[in-house]
């Protein structure tokens, strides 16, 4: 099956390191050119060096997207140096907490508002392309109890309602808009990687609660983000994908 | 392994007036990379040396001055095959005696803290004062022969930093003299404002010195504590041996060369800034950053709570000071609390050893204090947690143990990281050359 990305062009935020940078790789190797950020202008430089190749390229600067001048003017620099935009995935979030009411703030500004201030940055630019895909990235803890009650749960589970009223006030336009949830997911230098180490007990409970007996790996998310993400998804529109190996237990009618 | 290249971590250079020593004094580089004999740890034999040449000869911790408040206050604690009793006199000294009745040889009283007027022997009644002396010997017209001794027969004692030791060597050196190349280190501390709020004993099955080994080095953090690579630096210690004694310091309050990168800020990171009184979650900066906040933050805020470190440098507001008191106290000191170990042998099997554990804290907040001294708690094969750290020890040692008595094993081969290791062993031969 081709995804049909070849030539395409992708902004995905903060897609250095981690689950992100998975997406970038696979969106690359796809043929799909890909502009990226972080707040580290090494990390972004590191990654177009790296992550590069003949088929596609990586694109990127210094970004700082809680920053809502500072992250305009970065999409609208992407948008110029690809020469538009087809795909765009709000991918930095401000991770879970629950120690303090800042948490609050911070998962809105970098999960909420990261989110929000990129899609309507994008939106007239794929207007003008005459369509494409937003594929947000959830979480199953705001789909069922999970850790405990805290801010990343919640306000992820906001850009549920966000996405798919997206999918339907732009889907004359040709723009797209899906949410992917993934499940836990492991790797070097992730968040379940030290939770593997500190938090121990709920680490083995949790891959206890997986019906194959272990965490994601931040390709199976990758894949399918970029699935929603390609015009090969052309008639998913408001869905939401959830990646977790079967660890929910809600059943979706 | 592979060595990583890594930032080392600061630490003050030099100690506050009136401070713990923060010079490094290194190893003596004579101590080779020799393979040390599995026997120390298995045979009898070694044991029973030991016991000759070792426990009979050294200072031994008895436990803490806060226990011997008032005249007849007193603790009796087991060494090997003897008890002893240490008592809190009448004009505010302290002695110690055998825990023998000299009429037939019964235990004078039951091991334990406890208050006593006298000490009165169970089987018929021999009566000893707090100073030891005969008090009454029933019928005393049995034994035309007349008493054998004074009384209970009496040990060296000494009291420092609010812990009391004694020896069972009427001749031993004085402790002044023995504990005297640390004199000073743990005075800043002030262990005499901390109250003693844990107090429990574990049997494990390996010898004791399995079990100092196992806190004289940081290389068993990655296997064997992988959770504390998110809060210290295991391969960046300062290790200095003294005479016979040997400390290292460890950073807390960063993340182990072996994490190439923390998501986000660790969860015991993060404990450590709410404790300190720092929010998290609003902390924006690098996470090798957060000792220094954390230490700045604590000298800041220290007087307003009513804490006094004005004694203690900055290191040691994050760091673990871990000393090993020679030959089986681990002292693991910190601005608000002491953990302290005590290695004991089996009295007769070289394959088992009793690890008592204590925890002393400073509490400024009068609500926070314990309403009474904890219970000491007595813990056969890990039923019971010691907490996460020592559960990982002690879940380890019987399998060294176990180990250590294959005929596959020859003995300890010890790394750069284990050089207090190898220092122990050079005072043990030390003490039990001829």
């Amino acid at each position: 099956m081709d995804l049909g990305l070849r030539d395409k062009r992708a902004i995905i935020t903060g897609a250095t390191k981690g689950i992100g940078r998975q997406i970038l790789e696979l969106l690359i190797a796809e043929g799909c050119n890909v502009a990226t950020c972080s707040r580290s202008i090494e990390a972004v430089e590191a990654c177009i060096e790296k992550a590069s190749t003949r088929k596609a390229q990586v694109f990127g600067d210094v970004c700082d997207i809680r920053d809502q001048e500072e992250y305009a003017a970065w999409i609208d620099k992407m948008v110029e140096q690809m020469d538009g935009v087809d795909i765009f995935i709000p991918n930095v979030s401000a991770g879970g907490g629950m120690d303090s009411e800042k948490n609050w703030w911070k998962n809105f500004e970098a999960d909420v508002l990261g989110t929000v201030r990129g899609v309507e940055a994008v939106i007239p630019h794929m207007k003008e392309n005459g369509g494409g895909a937003i594929t947000m990235i959830g979480t199953t803890a705001s789909l069922e109890t999970f850790a405990g009650p805290q801010a990343y749960n919640a306000l992820k589970a906001s850009l549920y309602t966000y996405s798919k009223q997206l999918g339907q006030f732009h889907g004359a336009d040709g723009i797209r808009c899906n949410i992917v949830s993934p499940g836990p997911i492991e790797f070097p230098g992730g968040s379940w990687d030290m939770i593997r180490d500190t938090i121990p007990k709920f680490y083995e409970k949790t891959l206890r609660d997986h019906p194959t007996g272990r965490l994601g790996k931040p390709q199976e998310v990758a894949k399918a983000v970029v699935f929603l993400s390609s015009p090969a998804a052309s008639w998913c529109n408001g869905s939401n994908l959830v990646v977790d190996g079967g660890f929910t237990k809600g059943v979706h009618f | 392994m592979a060595r990583r290249e890594y930032k080392p971590v600061a630490r003050v250079s030099e100690a506050v007036p009136g401070g713990t020593p923060v010079e490094h004094t290194p190893p003596p580089d004579d101590l080779g990379y020799d393979l040390i004999p599995k026997s120390r740890y298995t045979s009898e034999d070694y044991m029973r040396l030991e016991w000759e040449r070792l426990w009979t000869k050294v200072w031994l911790l008895a436990g803490f001055a806060q226990d011997l408040e008032e005249p007849g206050d007193y603790i009796c604690t087991e060494i090997g095959r003897e008890s002893v009793i240490v008592v809190r006199q009448d004009d505010g000294g302290v002695k110690a005696f055998f825990n023998v009745c000299m009429h037939r040889g019964n235990r004078v009283v039951a091991e334990g803290i406890d208050n006593a007027e006298t000490f009165k022997c169970s089987y018929h009644g021999w009566e000893y004062g707090r100073d030891g002396r005969f008090v009454n010997l029933p019928n005393g017209e049995l034994f035309p022969q007349g008493k054998p001794c004074r009384g209970l027969v009496e040990l060296p004692c000494a009291e420092w930093n609010s812990l009391v030791f004694f020896s069972l060597d009427k001749d031993v050196m004085s402790f002044e003299d023995y504990i005297a190349d640390i004199a000073g280190h743990f005075e800043p501390y002030k262990f005499d404002r901390m109250v003693i709020t844990r107090d429990a004993t574990a049997e494990w099955a390996c010898n004791w010195k399995a079990s100092v080994d196992a806190f004289n080095e940081t290389y068993h953090v990655a296997a064997t504590h992988p959770q504390l690579l998110w809060y210290l630096n295991e391969m960046d210690v300062q290790i200095d041996c003294y005479e016979r004694h040997s400390r290292y310091l460890v950073p807390f309050g960063v993340t182990s060369p072996r994490i190439q990168r923390a998501p986000e800020i660790p969860p015991p990171l993060k404990f450590m800034m709410t404790e300190a009184g720092l929010d998290p979650a609003s902390y924006e900066g690098p996470v090798d950053g957060i000792r220094d906040i954390v230490q700045k933050h604590i000298r800041a805020t220290a007087e307003a709570e009513g804490r006094d470190y004005s004694a203690l440098n900055d290191d040691q507001l994050t760091d673990d000071y871990n000393y090993l008191v020679f030959p089986n106290l681990t002292f693991n000191t910190h601005a608000d609390h002491l953990m302290l170990f005590r290695h004991r042998p089996h009295p007769t099997d070289p394959n088992r050893m009793f690890f008592d554990a204590w925890t002393i804290e400073y509490i400024v907040d009068e609500e926070a204090l314990p309403t009474r001294r904890p219970r000491h708690k007595i813990i056969k094969d890990g039923d019971r947690s010691m907490g996460m750290v020592i559960d990982q020890d002690g879940g380890n040692l019987p399998k060294v143990q176990a180990g250590m008595n294959s005929a596959a094993y020859q003995g300890l081969w010890l790394g750069d990281l284990e050089v207090r290791i190898r220092h122990f062993h050079k005072v043990m031969d030390d003490y039990l050359a001829d």
